[in-house]
């Protein structure tokens, strides 16, 4: 019994995720005139933020691990 | 019937959350035990995306109909108060000059329709008192004291730090983006006849009804109090001129999606 999704996998995932969140966070900004959405929008521009940035490491990790078997 | 739906829709997403929690943990153990690439996605799809929704609803919801209802026989009950008094003078907001503590904000309105601001020394003999009454004219704290303090925490520094130029950029961020107080701000300077300056404010879609219509017409004062939005941006415009502001007009649309008011500084 084991996960079943590698790390490669994890990465794609996040990269989908931190995308539509990304673009969701921008098109929701008070600035396009939406405030009548009930939802905390600083917060999901952090979850956008916070997402993105997770993909950015694992892409690091993998550019170093090719590096480092080169 | 807006806020009805609204209500039926934070129900609805609350329901949704647990369905979406459940079905993922269950999807993402499901993966474990057949080794399933397609369930540990559904898995983690489900509990990222109901998370997600758990932390991002509202912290709180109030109807804008009982905002306007709590405010509004305040606002009433104030400008009833300085009528009864018979305080015909200007509203005038004191800058931090005026006071011992830079942290104190007063309106000063003259119990003649002429009559001038005393001297800070003067006013800081009453700066301790809520509502103090001189001969020539009554001190008050203005409805919008805690808003501007509120302004203030969000914009992370006081507004007696800043300038005018400064507070025209930061201002409508923080009424747009970061409190959420209305859909636009626009703060448009102009120089007066003398050394004064006039400053336009114009609100779109504010929160709430700043000035009840019952509070407006019992404002006889030329240049009014104005309500808990109008104040705050007079106090942040006092601290951050140093100079005394008045509100020399006050104007709202008839379905008060529009509020516009026009402040005056004054030379001290």
């Amino acid at each position: 019994m084991e996960f079943p999704l590698s790390f490669w996998d994890i990465s794609l995932w996040l990269a989908v995720t931190a995308t539509i969140l990304l673009v969701t966070s921008e098109l929701i900004s008070p600035y396009y005139g939406k405030t009548n959405l009930h939802i905390n929008q600083k917060r999901l521009q952090n979850v956008a933020i916070i997402v993105s940035l997770l993909f950015l490491i694992t892409v690091a990790i993998k550019i170093a691990t090719i590096i480092t078997s080169a | 019937m807006g806020e009805h739906t609204v209500r039926i829709n934070i129900g609805f997403i609350q329901a949704l959350i647990a369905v979406m929690l459940t079905l993922g943990a269950i999807a993402l153990a499901g993966s474990f035990t057949f080794t399933s690439t397609i369930l540990a996605f559904i898995g983690l799809g489900l509990i990222f995306w109901g998370a997600l929704l758990l932390y991002i609803k509202p912290e709180g919801y109030t109807k804008r109909v009982l905002i306007d209802a709590v405010s509004s026989p305040s606002l009433t009950t104030l400008n009833e108060m300085i009528q009864e008094l018979c305080y015909k003078g200007d509203a005038t907001y004191l800058p931090p000059k005026y006071f011992t503590n830079p942290e104190t904000t007063k309106v000063y309105i003259a119990k003649n329709k002429r009559g001038s601001l005393p001297a800070p020394e003067v006013i800081r003999i009453y700066e301790n008192k809520s509502t103090a009454k001189t001969a020539l004219g009554i001190l008050i704290t203005p409805p919008g004291i805690e808003l501007s303090k509120l302004l203030e925490k969000s914009l992370g520094r006081r507004f007696a730090e800043t300038n005018l130029k400064d507070l025209q950029q930061k201002l409508p961020k923080l009424f747009i983006e970061d409190l959420e107080i209305a859909e636009n701000l626009e703060l448009k300077t102009e120089d007066g006849p003398t050394e004064s300056m006039t400053v336009h404010a114009k609100i779109t879609k504010p929160f709430y009804t700043d000035l009840p219509k019952e509070a407006e017409e019992l404002s006889q004062a030329p240049s009014a109090i104005g309500g808990p939005i109008c104040s705050a941006i007079a106090i942040a415009l006092t601290k951050a001129t140093g100079k005394p502001v008045r509100i020399t007009d006050t104007k709202s649309s008839e379905d008060d999606s529009t509020l516009e008011a026009i402040y005056e500084t004054l030379e001290a």
